[in-house]
């Protein structure tokens, strides 16, 4: 049952090449140094104004299956600053529909950063990485964020008219009542988000986005005007191995990715970026 | 694309990965004829399985009216007009599976339902479309024909499901064939949504992940059939594991139905899943419409059921459905007996071929009162 990982891992490695020279003689987002300490997480602070902006061009994802061809973005904007302990990026990008609830047919707006977890080391492929080439993504949801705002969905709130005489939950002790509560008994990280709307993930190739057990990302969004401008943040420097190590005066690139619910964007039906120079201020 | 060969059309199909047969393969024969849509297998799956939140929508196992009962809605007719007009006659199958008609960009042929198409199952179904007129009667074969039609997930060989998933969340159990949704990789894309031409995986918008029918795995573990199997009170299905038409074994029951008198045939053969639920056809429809939902020869398979009784073997086997909890690895027919036994060969049951029959009087002298029942 390989096949498909066979051939897609081929076509990958000639797209890393081609995005890889491409990022050569594209813009670079430079991060200035703002004053502070600790997680940068407001897209409207006045320090953003002054910042450099990069803008990306967004692609339909085409090179995997399931593709998207006809992405719904294709241009996202780009800040980033840091403060020596946290680093941020804002993205702004036009989407004239909100959308916060999953349902069967219903999507979430998304967007994601992605740096090389080795920074300084041979380039990964901007495609989620490769075998070897291990990328840390940190990803807002939408969704996570209604959440956090407006407390988890429940059944009620989804559906108004829904009706339902009894739970397992509500006749059975927690720990008995823990396998009728599928993903959620098995604490899968998308099931609920934990503190933050941004997930925290490694991947090293296409199906392999994993979140990560330490969880060191956070973020905010705020949608006006038909436009979504979202904050990620992340700490320069952690523990985990599989974090990049962010230094003042470092050379390193991001890529993204971004998903318009209303378009039934998710997973890999999204629109992506290559890989674009980032440069940290000292 | 690898090559892979689907012995229910008859040919190598395309499918994305290699074919890797399980050690054997759960399945299970439905009787349609006996079905009368009571749910309670539909009850039995509800109240082990889906109790919980975000599962209220969702039946892992249903019974629908056919032809105009759908769950969810019009799940079929949707996955077929999307595949188009496809030549079905003939042991070949010569058109085009759910994998090979992929669009461009995509794993396979599917779509998303919208989320109400889940909302009312069953409703308006068996409603009457009008009045019969005075002193009409029905004289077969009659225009007005319905079955029901209960279904679970079929546990495919080549399940667009798996197919569908990029991330591999979905799995089929070596062990049994199972097919699985990992609760802790899926992501909840939907794909196997989209993918799964029965819509036998379903979103949970509470978990934020894709479920799916699990086989009652715990029971088929401790060789026990599942519970939509042991509480149908029609005793319509029989479940255990079922060989590949080259390796049957006629002393297995489902074998025998499936391979040796091929009485039952899967769902929708001509989507390429190879799907491991096989049905009895119901005798009563017409054949055009048999051939769309069963394939190819099923004028035959309706008079093998016609003249079961003349076939002890056969007889023994359908006579074992609803028998037993346990799953039944053998049987063999002897005399006026068909023993069923488990996988190491000690005997489960034993049911007569034909029931004896005691005749009473019809006037019971002793509480002075007719017998309405008299055999």
């Amino acid at each position: 049952m390989k096949t498909i990982t066979n051939k897609l891992g081929l076509m990958l490695a000639g797209v890393a090449l081609a995005l890889a020279a491409a990022a050569a003689d594209a813009q670079v987002i430079k991060a200035a140094r703002v004053k502070g300490s600790g997680p940068i997480m407001e897209p409207k602070a006045t320090f953003w104004d002054a910042a450099n902006e990069t803008k990306v061009v967004m692609l339909p994802q085409t090179v995997t299956t399931p593709t998207n061809p006809n992405a719904a973005i294709n241009e996202i904007k780009v800040k980033a600053v840091h403060n020596g302990q946290w680093i941020a990026v804002l993205l702004e990008w036009k989407d004239p529909t909100k959308s916060d609830r999953v349902v069967t047919d219903e999507f979430g707006d998304q967007v994601a950063v992605e740096f090389p977890i080795n920074i300084g080391g041979d380039l990964p492929s901007p495609m989620m990485g490769n075998k070897g080439g291990r990328v840390n993504i940190l990803q807002w949801r939408a969704p996570f964020q209604r959440d956090m705002e407006r407390g988890e969905p429940t059944v009620g709130t989804l559906y108004p008219y829904a009706l339902n005489d009894v739970y397992p939950d509500q006749v059975l002790r927690a720990t008995d009542a823990r396998p009728y509560m599928g993903a959620l008994g098995l604490d899968n990280p998308v099931s609920r988000p934990n503190l933050s709307p941004v997930l925290d993930q490694m991947a090293e190739g296409w199906g392999s986005m994993t979140v990560k057990p330490d969880q060191h990302a956070d973020g905010w969004g705020v949608w006006e005007n038909g436009a979504w401008k979202v904050v990620i943040t992340v700490p320069m420097a952690t523990e985990s191995a599989n974090s990049p190590r962010f230094a003042p005066g470092a050379k390193t690139v991001a890529a993204f990715a971004v998903w318009e619910g209303e378009n039934r964007e998710v997973g890999a039906r999204k629109a992506w970026s290559g890989w674009t120079p980032l440069e940290l201020a000292e | 694309m690898a090559k892979v060969y689907n012995w229910q059309i008859g040919r190598e199909m395309e499918y994305p990965y290699e074919d890797v047969r399980p050690k054997r393969q759960f399945a299970m024969v439905m009787d349609t004829n006996k079905c009368i849509a009571c749910q309670t297998c539909t009850v039995a799956c509800k109240t082990t399985w889906t109790g919980g939140r975000g599962q209220e929508y969702m039946f892992w196992n249903n019974v629908e009216t056919k032809p105009y009962g759908f769950y969810p809605l019009g799940w079929d007719v949707n996955i077929l007009s999307r595949l188009g007009v496809q030549e079905l006659a003939g042991p070949v199958y010569k058109g085009k599976t759910i994998f090979e008609a992929a669009p461009e960009g995509e794993r396979v042929l599917g779509y998303l339902p919208a989320d109400l198409d889940y909302a009312h199952p069953n409703i308006g179904e068996d409603d009457s479309v009008g009045n019969m007129t005075q002193g009409a009667f029905l004289q077969p074969p009659h225009l007005n024909w319905m079955y029901y039609l209960p279904r679970i997930c079929n546990h495919c060989s080549y399940p667009a499901c798996l197919a569908s998933c990029p991330r591999q969340a979905i799995y089929k159990r070596p062990e049994d064939g199972i097919v699985l949704i990992d609760q802790t990789r899926c992501r909840g894309y939907r794909e196997c949504v989209r993918g799964c031409p029965y819509k036998k995986t379903f979103f949970n918008a509470m978990t934020r992940v894709s479920e799916k029918c699990i086989g009652c795995y715990p029971a088929v573990e401790n060789n026990r059939q599942t519970q939509c199997t042991i509480t149908c009170i029609g005793k319509i299905r029989l479940q255990g594991f079922l060989s590949t038409p080259d390796k049957a074994r006629e002393d297995s029951p489902l074998d025998y139905i499936v391979h040796v008198a091929k009485l039952a045939r899967p769902l929708y053969p001509q989507l390429g899943l190879e799907p491991n639920v096989y049905y009895i056809p119901p005798v009563h429809v017409p054949p055009q419409y048999l051939t769309q939902m069963f394939g190819h020869g099923v004028e035959k398979v309706v008079q093998t059921y016609r003249k079961a009784s003349e076939d002890k073997k056969l007889l023994g086997a359908l006579l074992l459905f609803g028998a037993a909890p346990d799953i039944i690895h053998h049987y063999k027919v002897q005399g006026n007996w068909t023993i069923g036994y488990e996988e190491k060969g000690n005997e489960i049951v034993r049911v007569p071929l034909r029931e004896p029959i005691h005749v009473r009087v019809v006037y019971d002298t002793k509480h002075e009162t007719y017998r309405s029942n008299a055999t």
